[in-house]
Protein backbone atom coordinates (compact mmCIF):
# COMPACT_ATOMS: atom_id res chain seq x y z
CA UNK A 1 0.00 0.00 0.00
CA UNK A 2 2.02 2.79 -0.93
CA UNK A 3 -1.24 5.42 -1.80
CA UNK A 4 -1.84 7.73 0.77
CA UNK A 5 -4.49 10.42 1.32
CA UNK A 6 -2.88 13.82 0.91
CA UNK A 7 -6.30 16.20 1.10
CA UNK A 8 -9.68 16.81 0.25
CA UNK A 9 -10.81 17.49 -3.45
CA UNK A 10 -11.56 20.98 -2.32
CA UNK A 11 -8.70 21.98 0.10
CA UNK A 12 -6.86 23.49 -2.48
CA UNK A 13 -8.19 26.27 -5.14
CA UNK A 14 -7.84 26.68 -8.38
CA UNK A 15 -4.92 27.93 -9.77
CA UNK A 16 -3.18 27.91 -6.33
CA UNK A 17 -0.29 25.67 -4.87
CA UNK A 18 -0.12 24.02 -0.93
CA UNK A 19 2.01 22.43 1.11
CA UNK A 20 1.35 19.13 3.20
CA UNK A 21 3.43 16.48 4.89
CA UNK A 22 3.12 12.82 3.79
CA UNK A 23 4.00 11.34 6.63
CA UNK A 24 6.89 13.00 6.93
CA UNK A 25 7.68 13.33 3.62
CA UNK A 26 7.21 17.07 1.94
CA UNK A 27 4.53 17.30 -0.81
CA UNK A 28 3.45 20.46 -2.73
CA UNK A 29 -0.07 19.79 -4.02
CA UNK A 30 -0.89 22.21 -7.38
CA UNK A 31 -4.34 22.36 -8.54
CA UNK A 32 -4.17 24.00 -12.23
CA UNK A 33 -7.71 23.55 -13.42
CA UNK A 34 -8.02 20.87 -15.35
CA UNK A 35 -5.93 18.60 -12.60
CA UNK A 36 -3.54 18.49 -10.08
CA UNK A 37 0.31 17.94 -9.59
CA UNK A 38 1.85 16.70 -6.15
CA UNK A 39 5.41 17.38 -6.90
CA UNK A 40 8.35 18.50 -4.07
CA UNK A 41 7.86 22.01 -2.77
CA UNK A 42 11.42 22.85 -4.06
CA UNK A 43 12.23 24.42 -7.61
CA UNK A 44 15.04 22.33 -9.11
CA UNK A 45 17.10 25.71 -10.19
CA UNK A 46 17.94 26.56 -6.63
CA UNK A 47 16.16 25.09 -4.42
CA UNK A 48 13.94 28.39 -3.69
CA UNK A 49 10.63 27.22 -1.80
CA UNK A 50 7.48 27.23 -4.83
CA UNK A 51 5.43 27.74 -2.05
CA UNK A 52 6.25 31.39 -1.59
CA UNK A 53 8.01 32.01 -5.25
CA UNK A 54 5.62 29.91 -8.07
CA UNK A 55 2.51 31.20 -9.60
CA UNK A 56 0.33 28.99 -11.57
CA UNK A 57 -1.25 30.82 -14.15
CA UNK A 58 -3.10 29.07 -17.47
CA UNK A 59 -1.89 25.00 -16.75
CA UNK A 60 1.65 26.76 -16.64
CA UNK A 61 3.83 26.79 -13.02
CA UNK A 62 6.53 29.32 -12.69
CA UNK A 63 8.96 29.85 -10.01
CA UNK A 64 9.09 33.48 -10.15
CA UNK A 65 12.85 33.71 -8.88
CA UNK A 66 14.48 33.16 -12.08
CA UNK A 67 11.55 32.18 -14.12
CA UNK A 68 11.71 28.67 -14.76
CA UNK A 69 8.68 26.96 -15.99
CA UNK A 70 6.83 24.02 -16.65
CA UNK A 71 3.24 22.98 -18.21
CA UNK A 72 1.60 20.67 -15.82
CA UNK A 73 -0.61 18.59 -17.71
CA UNK A 74 2.98 17.15 -19.60
CA UNK A 75 5.39 18.14 -17.41
CA UNK A 76 7.27 20.12 -20.68
CA UNK A 77 10.01 22.30 -19.97
CA UNK A 78 8.93 26.05 -20.40
CA UNK A 79 11.73 28.78 -22.26
CA UNK A 80 14.99 28.74 -20.63
CA UNK A 81 14.04 26.14 -18.00
CA UNK A 82 16.98 23.43 -17.60
CA UNK A 83 15.48 20.73 -15.41
CA UNK A 84 12.55 18.57 -15.45
CA UNK A 85 10.24 18.76 -12.37
CA UNK A 86 9.25 15.59 -10.71
CA UNK A 87 6.26 14.18 -9.65
CA UNK A 88 4.74 11.87 -7.39
CA UNK A 89 1.69 9.46 -9.22
CA UNK A 90 -1.74 10.75 -8.39
CA UNK A 91 -5.19 10.22 -8.12
CA UNK A 92 -8.76 10.97 -7.02
CA UNK A 93 -11.23 8.67 -5.26
CA UNK A 94 -14.01 9.23 -3.19
CA UNK A 95 -13.87 12.93 -2.91
CA UNK A 96 -9.64 12.66 -1.80
CA UNK A 97 -6.66 12.87 -3.46
CA UNK A 98 -4.63 10.32 -3.51
CA UNK A 99 -0.34 9.74 -3.91
CA UNK A 100 1.86 7.17 -4.64
CA UNK A 101 4.80 7.74 -2.62
CA UNK A 102 7.57 4.94 -2.43
CA UNK A 103 10.19 7.28 -1.72
CA UNK A 104 10.72 10.96 -1.28
CA UNK A 105 11.26 12.48 -4.89
CA UNK A 106 14.64 14.89 -4.73
CA UNK A 107 16.78 17.15 -6.76
CA UNK A 108 20.31 16.19 -7.05
CA UNK A 109 22.04 19.45 -5.62
CA UNK A 110 23.53 17.41 -2.71
CA UNK A 111 25.06 14.00 -3.80
CA UNK A 112 28.01 13.29 -2.53
CA UNK A 113 29.40 10.93 -5.44
CA UNK A 114 32.30 13.64 -6.11
CA UNK A 115 32.67 15.67 -9.93
CA UNK A 116 30.10 14.29 -11.97
CA UNK A 117 27.30 14.87 -9.42
CA UNK A 118 28.27 18.77 -10.25
CA UNK A 119 26.38 18.46 -13.65
CA UNK A 120 23.56 17.29 -12.91
CA UNK B 1 47.17 31.76 -17.23
CA UNK B 2 45.08 29.43 -19.56
CA UNK B 3 41.58 28.67 -18.23
CA UNK B 4 39.94 25.22 -19.50
CA UNK B 5 36.09 25.34 -19.52
CA UNK B 6 34.33 21.68 -19.19
CA UNK B 7 30.53 22.31 -19.70
CA UNK B 8 28.47 19.78 -20.14
CA UNK B 9 29.09 18.99 -23.74
CA UNK B 10 32.33 21.04 -24.37
CA UNK B 11 35.01 21.96 -23.54
CA UNK B 12 36.75 25.35 -24.14
CA UNK B 13 39.66 27.54 -23.49
CA UNK B 14 40.77 30.93 -22.64
CA UNK B 15 43.46 33.27 -21.40
CA UNK B 16 43.45 34.97 -17.97
CA UNK B 17 45.53 37.87 -16.95
CA UNK B 18 46.98 38.43 -13.54
CA UNK B 19 44.61 39.91 -11.03
CA UNK B 20 41.75 39.57 -13.43
CA UNK B 21 38.41 37.67 -12.43
CA UNK B 22 37.78 34.12 -14.44
CA UNK B 23 34.08 35.98 -15.56
CA UNK B 24 35.74 38.81 -17.14
CA UNK B 25 38.32 37.14 -18.76
CA UNK B 26 35.67 34.26 -20.64
CA UNK B 27 33.74 37.15 -21.39
CA UNK B 28 35.84 39.33 -23.32
CA UNK B 29 36.81 36.94 -25.02
CA UNK B 30 33.38 36.07 -25.92
CA UNK B 31 33.17 32.89 -23.92
CA UNK B 32 29.25 33.00 -22.85
CA UNK B 33 29.47 31.83 -19.39
CA UNK B 34 26.61 31.69 -17.02
CA UNK B 35 26.40 35.23 -15.07
CA UNK B 36 23.81 37.54 -13.69
CA UNK B 37 24.94 40.17 -11.27
CA UNK B 38 28.95 40.02 -11.95
CA UNK B 39 29.37 41.19 -8.06
CA UNK B 40 28.93 38.29 -6.04
CA UNK B 41 25.19 38.40 -4.80
CA UNK B 42 23.85 35.86 -7.42
CA UNK B 43 25.63 32.78 -7.44
CA UNK B 44 24.78 32.40 -11.07
CA UNK B 45 28.80 32.00 -11.98
CA UNK B 46 29.05 29.22 -9.67
CA UNK B 47 32.39 26.76 -10.87
CA UNK B 48 34.38 23.86 -9.34
CA UNK B 49 38.07 23.99 -9.99
CA UNK B 50 39.02 20.47 -11.30
CA UNK B 51 42.55 21.54 -10.85
CA UNK B 52 45.07 24.67 -10.71
CA UNK B 53 45.07 27.26 -8.09
CA UNK B 54 42.89 30.05 -7.78
CA UNK B 55 42.25 32.96 -5.49
CA UNK B 56 38.85 33.81 -3.98
CA UNK B 57 38.65 37.75 -4.02
CA UNK B 58 35.45 37.95 -2.07
CA UNK B 59 34.93 35.24 0.63
CA UNK B 60 31.89 35.97 2.15
CA UNK B 61 29.94 36.81 -1.27
CA UNK B 62 26.12 36.01 -0.74
CA UNK B 63 26.11 35.05 -3.77
CA UNK B 64 28.38 31.38 -2.68
CA UNK B 65 25.99 30.67 0.35
CA UNK B 66 25.47 27.30 -1.35
CA UNK B 67 28.95 26.52 -2.69
CA UNK B 68 30.94 23.91 -1.50
CA UNK B 69 34.21 25.15 -1.14
CA UNK B 70 35.93 21.92 -0.04
CA UNK B 71 34.54 20.35 -3.18
CA UNK B 72 36.30 23.45 -5.52
CA UNK B 73 33.27 25.13 -5.76
CA UNK B 74 34.02 29.31 -6.55
CA UNK B 75 31.91 32.01 -8.09
CA UNK B 76 33.69 33.06 -10.80
CA UNK B 77 33.16 36.75 -10.87
CA UNK B 78 35.37 36.95 -7.45
CA UNK B 79 37.71 34.53 -8.25
CA UNK B 80 41.32 35.16 -9.75
CA UNK B 81 43.80 32.51 -11.61
CA UNK B 82 46.94 31.91 -10.11
CA UNK B 83 48.12 29.01 -12.53
CA UNK B 84 46.98 27.54 -15.71
CA UNK B 85 43.23 25.90 -14.20
CA UNK B 86 40.51 23.70 -15.42
CA UNK B 87 36.88 24.50 -14.48
CA UNK B 88 33.51 23.06 -14.30
CA UNK B 89 30.83 24.89 -15.23
CA UNK B 90 27.03 23.74 -14.97
CA UNK B 91 25.45 25.24 -18.12
CA UNK B 92 25.77 25.12 -22.00
CA UNK B 93 28.44 27.59 -23.01
CA UNK B 94 28.12 29.68 -26.35
CA UNK B 95 29.50 32.45 -28.23
CA UNK B 96 28.97 36.16 -27.54
CA UNK B 97 28.08 38.82 -30.29
CA UNK B 98 28.97 41.84 -28.61
CA UNK B 99 31.65 40.74 -26.01
CA UNK B 100 32.14 43.21 -22.52
CA UNK B 101 35.62 44.09 -22.49
CA UNK B 102 37.80 46.46 -19.57
CA UNK B 103 38.28 50.25 -19.95
CA UNK B 104 39.21 52.66 -17.67
CA UNK B 105 36.77 55.52 -16.98
CA UNK B 106 36.63 58.97 -15.63
CA UNK B 107 33.67 59.97 -13.35
CA UNK B 108 32.07 63.55 -14.11
CA UNK B 109 29.03 65.51 -13.28
CA UNK B 110 27.99 63.71 -10.03
CA UNK B 111 24.84 65.88 -9.47
CA UNK B 112 22.08 64.99 -6.85
CA UNK B 113 19.46 64.06 -8.27
CA UNK B 114 16.82 63.27 -5.22
CA UNK B 115 17.41 63.73 -1.38
CA UNK B 116 19.25 59.70 -1.95
CA UNK B 117 19.91 59.20 -5.52
CA UNK B 118 22.83 60.75 -7.79
CA UNK B 119 23.18 60.33 -11.26
CA UNK B 120 27.02 60.38 -13.08
CA UNK B 121 28.88 60.00 -16.21
CA UNK B 122 31.50 58.22 -16.90
CA UNK B 123 33.68 58.95 -19.75
CA UNK B 124 35.48 55.68 -21.06
CA UNK B 125 39.08 55.33 -22.31
CA UNK B 126 37.54 53.99 -25.63
CA UNK B 127 34.69 53.72 -27.21
CA UNK B 128 31.54 51.28 -26.17
CA UNK B 129 28.88 49.63 -27.59
CA UNK B 130 26.00 48.53 -26.22
CA UNK B 131 22.44 47.28 -26.03
CA UNK B 132 19.50 48.85 -24.41
CA UNK B 133 19.28 47.39 -20.94
CA UNK B 134 22.61 46.69 -20.19
CA UNK B 135 24.90 47.15 -17.28
CA UNK B 136 28.62 47.64 -16.04
CA UNK B 137 30.78 46.86 -13.54
CA UNK B 138 32.58 49.38 -11.74
CA UNK B 139 35.56 48.80 -9.50
CA UNK B 140 37.13 52.32 -8.07
CA UNK B 141 40.46 52.04 -5.93
CA UNK B 142 38.96 53.33 -2.33
CA UNK B 143 35.82 50.77 -2.02
CA UNK B 144 36.78 47.07 -1.95
CA UNK B 145 34.10 44.97 -4.09
CA UNK B 146 32.47 45.85 -7.72
CA UNK B 147 29.13 47.46 -7.92
CA UNK B 148 26.92 47.17 -11.26
CA UNK B 149 24.98 49.53 -12.72
CA UNK B 150 22.82 49.99 -15.69
CA UNK B 151 23.87 52.68 -18.46
CA UNK B 152 20.98 55.27 -18.42
CA UNK B 153 21.64 57.21 -21.66
CA UNK B 154 21.77 54.94 -25.62
CA UNK B 155 23.55 55.49 -28.83
CA UNK B 156 25.34 52.47 -31.12
CA UNK B 157 28.64 53.39 -29.80
CA UNK B 158 29.47 56.22 -27.12
CA UNK B 159 32.53 57.26 -24.63
CA UNK B 160 30.54 58.62 -21.93
CA UNK B 161 27.71 56.50 -20.08
CA UNK B 162 25.44 57.88 -17.89
CA UNK B 163 24.65 56.29 -14.35
CA UNK B 164 22.22 56.46 -11.39
CA UNK B 165 23.09 55.51 -8.01
CA UNK B 166 21.16 55.24 -4.69
CA UNK B 167 22.96 55.81 -1.55
CA UNK B 168 21.76 53.26 0.72
CA UNK B 169 22.69 53.28 4.35
CA UNK B 170 25.87 52.29 5.14
CA UNK B 171 26.38 51.61 1.36
CA UNK B 172 30.32 52.53 0.97
CA UNK B 173 30.59 53.01 -2.62
CA UNK B 174 27.53 55.38 -2.91
CA UNK B 175 28.91 57.23 0.20
CA UNK B 176 32.16 57.62 -1.49
CA UNK B 177 30.31 58.83 -4.96
CA UNK B 178 28.41 61.33 -2.29
CA UNK B 179 31.29 62.90 -1.21
CA UNK B 180 33.34 63.01 -4.17
CA UNK B 181 30.77 65.38 -5.20
CA UNK B 182 34.00 67.81 -6.37
CA UNK B 183 36.87 64.80 -8.18
CA UNK B 184 37.03 63.55 -11.19
CA UNK B 185 37.46 59.82 -9.76
CA UNK B 186 39.05 57.02 -12.16
CA UNK B 187 37.29 53.87 -11.96
CA UNK B 188 37.96 50.45 -13.78
CA UNK B 189 34.66 49.92 -15.86
CA UNK B 190 34.31 46.11 -17.25
CA UNK B 191 30.73 45.70 -19.53
CA UNK B 192 28.58 45.89 -21.47
CA UNK B 193 26.98 42.95 -19.31
CA UNK B 194 23.47 41.64 -19.07
CA UNK B 195 21.08 40.16 -20.75
CA UNK B 196 17.76 42.44 -20.15
CA UNK B 197 17.98 44.29 -23.37
CA UNK B 198 16.23 45.50 -25.52
CA UNK B 199 15.95 44.84 -29.63
CA UNK B 200 13.79 47.19 -31.84
CA UNK B 201 13.38 44.18 -34.10
CA UNK B 202 11.82 42.23 -32.00
CA UNK B 203 8.75 43.99 -32.82
CA UNK B 204 7.12 43.63 -29.38
CA UNK B 205 4.77 46.45 -27.08
CA UNK B 206 7.08 47.25 -24.21
CA UNK B 207 5.90 46.98 -20.29
CA UNK B 208 8.84 48.19 -18.23
CA UNK B 209 8.07 48.78 -14.38
CA UNK B 210 10.69 50.50 -12.13
CA UNK B 211 11.35 51.10 -8.49
CA UNK B 212 13.85 54.59 -7.85
CA UNK B 213 16.84 54.01 -9.88
CA UNK B 214 15.64 50.79 -11.36
CA UNK B 215 14.10 53.62 -14.13
CA UNK B 216 18.13 54.07 -15.42
CA UNK B 217 17.70 51.10 -17.95
CA UNK B 218 14.57 52.18 -18.47
CA UNK B 219 15.74 55.09 -19.93
CA UNK B 220 18.11 53.66 -22.03
CA UNK B 221 15.25 51.29 -23.47
CA UNK B 222 13.12 54.64 -23.95
CA UNK B 223 15.75 56.53 -25.15
CA UNK B 224 16.86 53.44 -27.98
CA UNK B 225 12.72 53.52 -29.09
CA UNK B 226 12.19 56.87 -29.49
CA UNK B 227 15.51 57.00 -31.75
CA UNK B 228 13.96 54.24 -33.61
CA UNK B 229 10.54 55.96 -33.73
CA UNK B 230 9.31 52.48 -31.96
CA UNK B 231 6.49 54.13 -31.06
CA UNK B 232 4.54 55.04 -34.24
CA UNK B 233 3.81 50.95 -34.63
CA UNK B 234 4.20 49.58 -30.75
CA UNK B 235 2.74 50.73 -27.45
CA UNK B 236 4.44 51.14 -24.57
CA UNK B 237 3.87 51.09 -20.88
CA UNK B 238 6.20 52.36 -17.65
CA UNK B 239 5.54 52.44 -14.49
CA UNK B 240 7.92 54.03 -12.22
CA UNK B 241 7.65 53.80 -8.37
CA UNK B 242 8.91 56.09 -5.96
CA UNK B 243 8.04 56.59 -2.09
CA UNK B 244 7.02 60.24 -2.97
CA UNK B 245 6.81 62.94 -5.73
CA UNK B 246 9.94 65.19 -4.23
CA UNK B 247 11.40 61.39 -5.39
CA UNK B 248 10.84 61.29 -8.80
CA UNK B 249 13.33 62.12 -11.27
CA UNK B 250 13.90 61.79 -15.34
CA UNK B 251 10.50 63.68 -15.23
CA UNK B 252 11.03 66.26 -18.17
CA UNK B 253 12.64 63.44 -20.24
CA UNK B 254 10.22 60.88 -19.64
CA UNK B 255 7.28 63.53 -20.69
CA UNK B 256 9.90 64.54 -23.82
CA UNK B 257 9.38 60.73 -24.81
CA UNK B 258 5.32 60.99 -24.35
CA UNK B 259 5.70 63.99 -26.04
CA UNK B 260 7.59 62.19 -28.96
CA UNK B 261 5.81 59.11 -28.70
CA UNK B 262 2.39 59.64 -31.58
CA UNK B 263 0.15 59.06 -28.61
CA UNK B 264 1.84 55.95 -27.78
CA UNK B 265 3.76 55.86 -24.42
CA UNK B 266 2.10 55.97 -21.40
CA UNK B 267 4.14 56.56 -17.98
CA UNK B 268 2.50 56.48 -15.03
CA UNK B 269 4.68 57.64 -11.44
CA UNK B 270 3.65 55.40 -8.89
CA UNK B 271 3.82 57.27 -5.26
CA UNK B 272 4.01 54.32 -2.58
CA UNK B 273 4.62 57.08 0.93
CA UNK B 274 2.17 59.68 -0.16
CA UNK B 275 -1.33 60.28 -2.01
CA UNK B 276 -1.16 61.67 -5.42
CA UNK B 277 -3.47 64.76 -4.63
CA UNK B 278 -4.11 64.79 -8.76
CA UNK B 279 -4.37 62.74 -11.64
CA UNK B 280 -1.26 64.29 -13.64
CA UNK B 281 1.37 65.64 -12.75
CA UNK B 282 1.30 69.65 -12.30
CA UNK B 283 4.16 70.18 -14.15
CA UNK B 284 4.44 67.59 -16.49
CA UNK B 285 0.60 67.32 -17.25
CA UNK B 286 1.28 64.30 -20.01
CA UNK B 287 2.72 61.96 -16.66
CA UNK B 288 0.24 60.23 -14.87
CA UNK B 289 0.38 60.08 -11.21
CA UNK B 290 -1.19 56.85 -8.49
CA UNK B 291 -0.70 55.98 -5.27
CA UNK B 292 0.37 52.53 -4.07
CA UNK B 293 3.47 50.78 -4.91
CA UNK B 294 4.74 50.50 -8.15
CA UNK B 295 4.13 46.87 -9.36
CA UNK B 296 0.45 46.88 -7.75
CA UNK B 297 -0.24 49.94 -9.45
CA UNK B 298 1.41 48.21 -12.68
CA UNK B 299 -0.70 44.89 -11.45
CA UNK B 300 -4.20 47.01 -12.01
CA UNK B 301 -3.22 48.20 -15.21
CA UNK B 302 -2.41 45.21 -17.21
CA UNK B 303 -4.93 43.20 -15.66
CA UNK B 304 -6.61 42.91 -18.77
CA UNK B 305 -3.56 42.17 -20.72
CA UNK B 306 -0.98 43.42 -22.85
CA UNK B 307 -1.19 42.28 -25.82
CA UNK B 308 2.36 41.14 -27.76
CA UNK B 309 4.72 42.92 -25.48
CA UNK B 310 7.71 41.85 -24.08
CA UNK B 311 8.37 43.37 -20.00
CA UNK B 312 11.55 45.07 -18.71
CA UNK B 313 11.60 44.81 -14.38
CA UNK B 314 14.21 46.87 -12.58
CA UNK B 315 14.64 47.82 -9.17
CA UNK B 316 14.59 46.53 -5.10
CA UNK B 317 14.13 42.71 -4.80
CA UNK B 318 10.91 43.16 -3.48
CA UNK B 319 9.34 45.23 -6.26
CA UNK B 320 10.98 42.80 -9.02
CA UNK B 321 9.36 39.74 -7.23
CA UNK B 322 5.99 41.37 -7.31
CA UNK B 323 6.10 42.90 -10.76
CA UNK B 324 6.96 39.20 -12.15
CA UNK B 325 4.35 37.68 -10.40
CA UNK B 326 1.84 40.13 -11.40
CA UNK B 327 3.38 39.98 -15.51
CA UNK B 328 2.74 36.02 -15.06
CA UNK B 329 -0.41 36.25 -13.73
CA UNK B 330 -1.72 38.71 -16.48
CA UNK B 331 -0.47 36.02 -18.83
CA UNK B 332 2.45 36.87 -19.83
CA UNK B 333 5.14 34.22 -20.93
CA UNK B 334 8.03 34.08 -18.57
CA UNK B 335 10.48 34.09 -21.78
CA UNK B 336 8.82 37.52 -22.61
CA UNK B 337 10.17 39.00 -18.96
CA UNK B 338 13.68 40.34 -18.64
CA UNK B 339 15.34 41.30 -15.32
CA UNK B 340 18.49 41.36 -14.30
CA UNK B 341 19.17 40.76 -10.56
CA UNK B 342 22.17 42.94 -9.23
CA UNK B 343 20.29 44.97 -6.45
Amino acid sequence: MTWKRICGLNDVAENTVRKFDVEGIPILLVNYGAGYRAIPPICPHMEEPLEESSVVVRCILTCTKHLWAWKLDTLEMQGETEKPLKSYDLKQEDGSILVKVEEELVYEFDAEEDDDDFFK
Amino acid sequence: MKITIQSKSSETTFDCGDGEAILHAGLRQAVSLPYECATGTCGTCRARVASGDVEVRWKEAPGGARLKPDKGDILMCQTRALSDCVLKVPSEIAAIDVPPAPRRGVIRNVRKFTRDVVRFDIDLSSPMKFEAGQFVVIDCPDVVGARAYSMANFDTEVDRIELVAKRKPGGTFTGWLFDSLDGEPEVAVFGPLGRAVFRPHEDKNIVSIAGGSGIAGIMSILECAIQADYFSSHKGSVFFGVRTLQDAFYLETLARYVASSHGNLDVTIALSDETAITPFHADYPSLRLESGLVHEVAGKAIADGVGDAVAFVAGPPVMVDGAIRRLITCGMPSRDIRYDKFS
